[in-house]
Formats: C-alpha cells, sequence, structure tokens
C-alpha cells in the first residue's frame, strides 16, 4: 500500500488531556456477540469473568451489552471527540478481548494516522518567525534614506594612502622628539 | 488564526533598496544587485517561492570601467535580418541612455528562465540621484558601495595638500617630461 492513501497527520493529544487532569475519552463501550455461536465464546467468558470488575473499575464508562443471534461479536467503542471505533474480536479468547478493551479504554478516540513528523510543538520558534527587519540594526529607524554613511565602502584594511600618512605621522613625531629640522628632511 | 496571516505578510514583505553606482565596476555591481532582486539574500529563499526585492539604483551615468573598457567592451545587437548585425562601443551607448550599460550587464547576469522578466521589473534605474517621491518613500535599506569614491585633487582644501608628506620639493623651473608626444618649439 502506498503510503500516499494511509492518512498521515501530526503528534496530538485531546484538549492536552493529562497535563492537569486526566479524563478518560472512551465514554460507551457496547459488546455486540452471539449467545449460541462459538464465534463469540470468548467473548461471552469475558462477560462472566472480567466485565464486572472493569465496570467497577471505569465508572466513567458506559457499558451496553447488545446480544445479536447470529451476528459476528465485536466492540464498539464510542469517544469524547464523536468518533466510533469498531474491533471484530470472532474467535479470540477473553485474554485477548481483555488486552483490546485496555486498549479502548486508555485511546484518545483519535484517528490512527502515519505520522509526518514524531514531535509537534505550537510555538516552533521563540524569537517568533523571520522578517526583513529582523536583527537590524536600529538606527535604520531614525535615518533619512538616502544616506551617505550606509552607502560607503568599509574597507577591511587600510589603504596605501591612509598607511604612508600613518608613516609620516610617526617620523614627524620622531623629528619633533630629537628637536625638529635637523635631518632637513621636508616629511 | 488572524496572528498567523500577519506574521506571514511581515515575513514576505518585500524591501526597497537603494544602491548609489556613483564610480562603481557594472560588472561586480551586477551580481549583487541581482542577489537582492532574486531574494537570495534571505534565510527564507527558495527559488519556487517569490521573495525577491526591488532595488533602486541611482547615479547610473557616474560608473565607472577600467583600463580602456569604455571604449573595447561593445554591445552587441542583430535586427535578425541579413547583415542586421551591429556593435556599438560603451561610451556610445552610455552617452544616448545613461542607465543602459547596468541594465544590459543585469538583464545579461540574470539566469535566462522564465523569471527573468519579473525580476528586471523589480530594478528601478536613475541616471542621477533625483528619483521620484513615490519611489524614494518606499527605500528601508540601502546597499553598501564595492568600491571605495575616489577624490579629485581640488577637493582637498590647500592645508590638506600642503600637508601631505613629501620626499623632496619640486625645483621651481622643473617642467615634467610629457613623453613622446614632445611639443616643438
Amino acid at each position: 500500500m502506498s503510503h500516499a492513501t494511509i492518512p498521515s497527520g501530526f503528534v496530538k493529544s485531546a484538549l492536552q488531556n493529562g497535563a492537569g487532569r486526566y479524563v478518560c475519552q472512551l465514554q460507551r463501550l457496547t459488546l455486540v456477540f452471539c449467545k449460541s455461536s462459538g464465534g463469540s465464546r470468548g467473548l461471552r467468558d469475558f462477560v462472566e469473568k472480567h466485565l464486572l470488575e472493569f465496570t467497577q473499575k471505569n465508572p466513567g464508562v458506559v457499558v451496553y451489552l447488545q446480544p445479536r443471534r447470529h451476528r459476528p461479536p465485536k466492540l464498539v467503542a464510542e469517544y469524547l471527540n464523536g468518533r466510533r471505533e469498531e474491533i471484530p474480536v470472532a474467535t479470540h479468547n477473553d485474554e485477548t478481548i481483555c488486552q483490546w478493551v485496555n486498549h479502548l479504554r486508555t485511546h484518545s478516540g483519535n484517528e490512527t494516522v502515519r505520522l509526518r513528523k514524531t514531535w509537534h510543538t505550537d510555538t516552533p520558534s521563540i524569537q517568533g518567525p523571520w522578517t526583513p527587519f529582523t536583527n537590524k540594526d536600529t538606527r535604520l529607524n531614525v535615518t533619512q534614506l538616502p544616506s551617505e554613511e550606509l552607502s560607503r565602502f568599509q574597507p577591511t584594511e587600510p589603504s596605501a594612502t591612509e598607511k604612508l600618512l600613518r608613516l609620516a605621522e610617526q617620523l614627524r613625531a620622531k623629528d619633533a622628539v630629537k628637536g625638529g629640522g635637523e635631518t632637513g628632511t621636508p616629511v | 488564526m488572524a496572528q498567523h496571516r500577519v506574521q506571514q505578510w511581515a515575513t514576505f514583505a518585500r524591501m526597497w533598496w537603494l544602491y548609489d553606482a556613483r564610480w562603481q565596476c557594472p560588472f561586480q555591481s551586477a551580481p549583487v544587485i541581482i542577489r537582492h532582486l532574486q531574494g537570495l539574500h534571505k534565510p527564507i529563499y527558495h527559488p519556487l517561492s517569490d521573495v525577491g526585492d526591488h532595488v533602486v539604483v541611482i547615479n547610473t551615468e557616474h560608473i565607472a570601467m577600467e583600463g580602456d573598457l569604455w571604449r573595447n567592451w561593445r554591445h552587441f545587437h542583430h535586427t535578425g535580418y541579413p547583415g542586421g548585425f551591429s556593435a556599438t562601443r560603451v561610451w556610445k551607448v552610455h552617452e544616448a541612455d545613461p542607465t543602459k550599460v547596468l541594465h544590459k550587464q543585469i538583464y545579461s547576469t540574470v539566469k535566462g528562465n522564465l523569471l527573468r522578466r519579473p525580476i528586471m521589473a523589480r530594478l528601478h534605474l536613475y541616471p542621477d540621484d533625483n528619483v521620484p517621491e513615490d519611489i524614494l518613500k518606499n527605500i528601508t535599506g540601502q546597499i553598501r558601495q564595492l568600491r571605495e569614491v575616489p577624490k579629485r585633487l581640488d577637493e582637498y582644501t590647500q592645508d590638506e595638500r600642503d600637508a601631505f608628506p613629501r620626499l623632496f620639493e619640486w625645483p621651481a623651473d622643473y617642467v615634467p617630461n610629457p613623453g613622446k608626444k614632445t611639443v616643438k618649439s
């Protein structure tokens, strides 16, 4: 099966369930079974051995028993978000059905999807998305454009003229220390 | 959500850049201007998204060319008819239209695909610094020049000229050798 046909989505929880308190999303569990056929044997065993304990532990879940003649047995779970899930349990034994019921009880009710990413966040960036003015110098707000200062080329190293002027400055300083005018060079 | 919609507008907002072409080389300026026209300078750049900025180039009539290129560089044209080829010296082209040299250089540097026309439409060239008010009010940034604008001798004050270091003084009656073209008196 190609990946395009499987529904895909992102990791999500039902209204951040469990961040504060936990609300069981399973609201109603309907057990459909036949009283006589062999395929429903496991489900009938489950009703006899485990159902009472399940209802005592989960008072928030409504359990319906629906005997239907010569129909394959199934578990129908209905969730807070309105979705409903059916699990056919023909020829399953009562322990397997216990596991299925536990799965339905702890399920969020959301559709099982292929995860496009293994993580999800509502705030992908604390800084916020990039805009053309991100990390711009705030001087731009008060500068009148066109500005000579912002346009001028910024050299990485001094030019030959600047080097020459600096050298002359040093020579003049040296001459001044010596007493001036001794060398006679018109530097 | 409404706030995400506004964030989208802010992220994809077009900037208007100003570039002063005075004393700048058109061959070196073109790639820098094209980078801004295509939006390649943005971290959100993607070839399929339209994120290019506008660039306003001023003082195009004061561009500079190296060496003898004003005389030797030629712009070619062919009308499509037999014998329709013509080549014009670039100084002549520049004299006829001071924005044409930079325009042709940028046009030929942009990759020749369907995006070239929309990219060129975002380029605004002006021969001097007289830019219309409605263009000027959009400008939000400035591209730095690539070369230093040289200072002419008459732009220095007399004090600055006198203070410039010299190894020796020329004699008062010294005449510099003008080379081969000596004028015989």
